[in-house]
């Protein structure tokens, strides 16, 4: 029965994780931007929610357009006044810039929101849905939803609209893309900002599920890289299935040996690295890892 | 003109960011040094500390400074910040000592920077009294330059144990979780042997590698086992999501305790109503009321006194602070020199009552003038329900739901 829910717990959480990838796997994969600054990005889109759940009592659920405009703004200015400066260098330096800025973000979120620990607790955090022996959180469910629906939606706008055709365009060929009337200097920052988006979106859920701080930024950021790595670059069923993969090993270690959960989670992403290092749904004509 | 601008600007750079507030004439300063966690994950303890240091050096020069040898000396203290970082904190306290030459040293906030800088402090064979290095395994190399003006971690769960074991009916079983970091480890494993010296049975108790996010399977683990009283040990971030995730949960517990977490600002602003029952042990509390003697004042005129100069009413960092600088405080009277090797024999043989509590050092370096107490979360404010002698209100048991 442990194993049921565990399992059932991992693809709660698998698709947190999903959300939170998907914002840094379009990035990557459309400008091949590893953004290092992704982890403070979603600790940004966390504090608006947590700021207007304590300022104006707002249910966590309905701060996440807020989370997300901001985002996207914040997204939007970064890359086309900052990072669309180094994009024709080499990959080492975007990743030198991202890291900077996310120094910068964290120590600007520091004397801003100070180091305390915030979080979010809506008054119905203990209500569940129960099923037998089964324990399912309905803000985890809630959770999950959102997560996958925003995941879903950018995979729309990627796949049926005219705005997504073109970033694909772009991130093929970026002289061809130009010669038809792209301008990429902009469409590389409205890709950054609907990446950030998602960030501004999965902030929002952390604050409602976890607890965060301006410095645990990093550890959201190593776990989208593995989701990403696992699923696949620029794919949003990768993601998805990447997330889920995630959620549901570290879930299971934690009934087995809660203390190697971590040990397990990147040595399936050595595992997938050394077997289909393209991802399990990678392909290859996105950025290469 | 750029020629001379750089090196200027350079200059200008070093002279403003060099430890504030030297003394004009630095002979008559006492200087002590502290590397501090003035940035980073801890840097709201980090200032706590730091505040509780200042207070001292406040009230030591407004009531006249130390007189050492027919001189007077003022106090000092340099500060560097370790952003959180124990290899840091090394190199600072190595420059405090090699080129600010201060004459002590004060620790820095945390088990791990301490264990790591004790080491400088015991090879320059200069004098450490640190009021945050709560880990047993600080004390017990044989280091002779280290003292601890708290209780260590070892002692954390114990009067949550004893507060259980006193309840009626009695509580069965124990269960513990712990991050997988030397403090908790320390705590934890001391807190099994002693639940099971106390009859109870511990029925789980596991680590979880740090930065873990979600606790919602370990729960269901611990759920199987159906304790009664759970125990956990981390980051104070982890104890928020698994105080919420108890309830998410639905694990039924008549007791649950931290190691740390429920008086930490942000616990119950975050949980309101989850926070409800839960225990943390406490170095110190105002209303502990212990009596100063070299200072001549309460626990409670302390905690008047420092809320009046820093704006909040100090919980157990600021006093735990300011005794480990009133201990040096102390032992320079007694020595009547600054010579390290004999103000560090003085510490060692320190017994004062401050209004932290009782001063006295074992062997170790540990001060063991002093016990535990326990608070609880009541109505959102945590007051002290263990021991009895101390308790300002009788504890919630079992945990209300």
């Amino acid at each position: 029965m442990e194993i049921v829910q565990a399992v059932f717990n991992g693809i709660l959480i698998g698709g947190f994780y999903a959300s939170m990838a998907m914002g840094f796997s379009i990035v990557w994969g459309v400008m091949n931007i590893i953004n290092l600054a992704h982890g403070s990005l979603i600790i940004i889109g966390a504090y608006i929610t947590y700021e207007l759940v304590s300022r104006f009592g707002l249910d966590p659920f309905v701060t996440i357009p807020f989370a997300a405009l901001a985002l996207f703004a914040i997204g939007y200015a970064l890359q086309r006044y900052l990072i669309n400066r180094v994009l024709q260098a080499s990959l080492f330096a975007t990743l030198v810039l991202t890291f900077g800025l996310d120094r910068v973000l964290v120590n600007a979120n520091l004397q801003i929101f100070s180091a305390d620990v915030r979080g979010v607790t809506p008054p119905y955090a203990g209500a569940a849905l129960v099923l037998g022996d089964l324990r399912l959180p309905w803000i985890r469910i809630a959770v999950f939803a959102v997560a996958i629906l925003s995941t879903l939606l950018l995979w729309l706008l990627l796949e049926k609209t005219r705005l997504g055709t073109a970033i694909k365009a772009l991130s093929f060929d970026r002289d061809a893309a130009q010669l038809v009337g792209i301008d990429p200097k902009h469409l590389y920052a409205l890709t950054f900002g609907l990446g950030s988006a998602l960030a501004g979106i999965a902030g929002a859920l952390v604050a409602t599920i976890s607890s965060f701080s301006p410095v645990i930024g990093d550890g959201l950021a190593m776990r989208s890289f593995v989701v990403v790595v696992l699923g696949g670059l620029g794919s949003v069923p990768g993601a998805i299935a990447g997330g889920t993969i995630l959620g549901v090993v570290e879930n299971l270690m934690s009934i087995i040996a809660p203390a190697y959960r971590d040990a397990a989670a990147f040595g399936l992403l050595v595992l997938v690295l050394a077997i289909r290092p393209q991802g399990l749904f990678g392909r290859r004509f996105y950025a290469e890892i | 003109m750029r020629r001379f601008l750089a090196p200027l600007l350079t200059l200008f750079l070093v002279v403003s960011l060099g430890p504030s507030g030297k003394a004009a004439d630095s002979d008559n300063v006492i200087k002590f040094g502290a590397s501090l966690a003035l940035t980073g994950g801890l840097a709201s303890e980090g200032r706590l500390v730091k505040d509780g240091y200042d207070w001292m050096v406040r009230t030591i020069n407004d009531r006249g400074g130390l007189t050492v040898g027919g001189k007077k000396y003022r106090v000092e203290i340099v500060y560097y910040d370790d952003a959180s970082d124990a290899a840091t904190a090394v190199r600072l306290t190595t420059k405090l000592l090699d080129e600010d030459h201060v004459n002590f040293l004060l620790g820095p906030y945390g088990s791990g920077a301490t264990f790591a800088t004790s080491s400088v402090a015991e090879k320059y064979q200069i004098p450490m009294v640190d009021a945050h290095g709560a880990s047993n395994t600080i004390y017990t190399r044989g280091y002779k330059y280290i003292f601890a003006v708290l209780n260590s971690v070892d002692q954390y769960p114990t009067p949550m144990l004893k507060l259980a074991v006193e309840q009626k009916p009695k509580p069965q079983t124990v269960a513990f979780i712990r991050e997988d970091t030397l403090f908790a480890n320390l705590g934890i494993e001391a807190g099994a042997k002693q639940a099971a010296d106390l009859g109870l049975k511990v029925v789980y108790n596991e680590k979880y590698p740090s930065g873990t996010k979600d606790f919602s399977t370990i729960i269901a683990a611990i759920r199987a086992q159906k304790p009664d009283v759970l125990i956990a040990g981390g980051y104070q971030g982890d104890m928020i999501v698994i105080t919420r995730q108890i309830r998410e949960n639905n694990l039924d517990l008549k007791e649950l305790g931290f190691l740390l977490g429920p008086t930490v600002r942000g616990y119950v602003e975050t949980l309101g109503g989850l926070a409800e029952g839960t225990l943390e042990p406490t170095q110190w509390d105002a209303n502990m009321n212990w009596h100063d003697q070299l200072f001549k004042m309460s626990s409670e005129q302390f905690a008047a006194d420092f809320q009046k100069k820093y704006g909040y009413a100090p919980d157990y960092h600021g006093p735990q602070s300011a005794a480990a600088l009133e201990v040096f405080y102390n032992a320079i009277r007694v020595a009547k020199t600054l010579d390290p090797a004999k103000v560090r024999d003085a510490i060692a043989s320190s017994t004062f009552e401050s209004f932290y509590g009782p001063i006295k050092f074992n062997e170790l370096g540990v001060n063991v003038g002093k016990g535990m107490a326990c608070i609880q979360i009541q109505h959102g404010k945590p007051v002290v329900v263990y021991p009895p002698k101390y308790a300002e209100a009788k504890a919630v048991y079992p945990l209300p739901h």
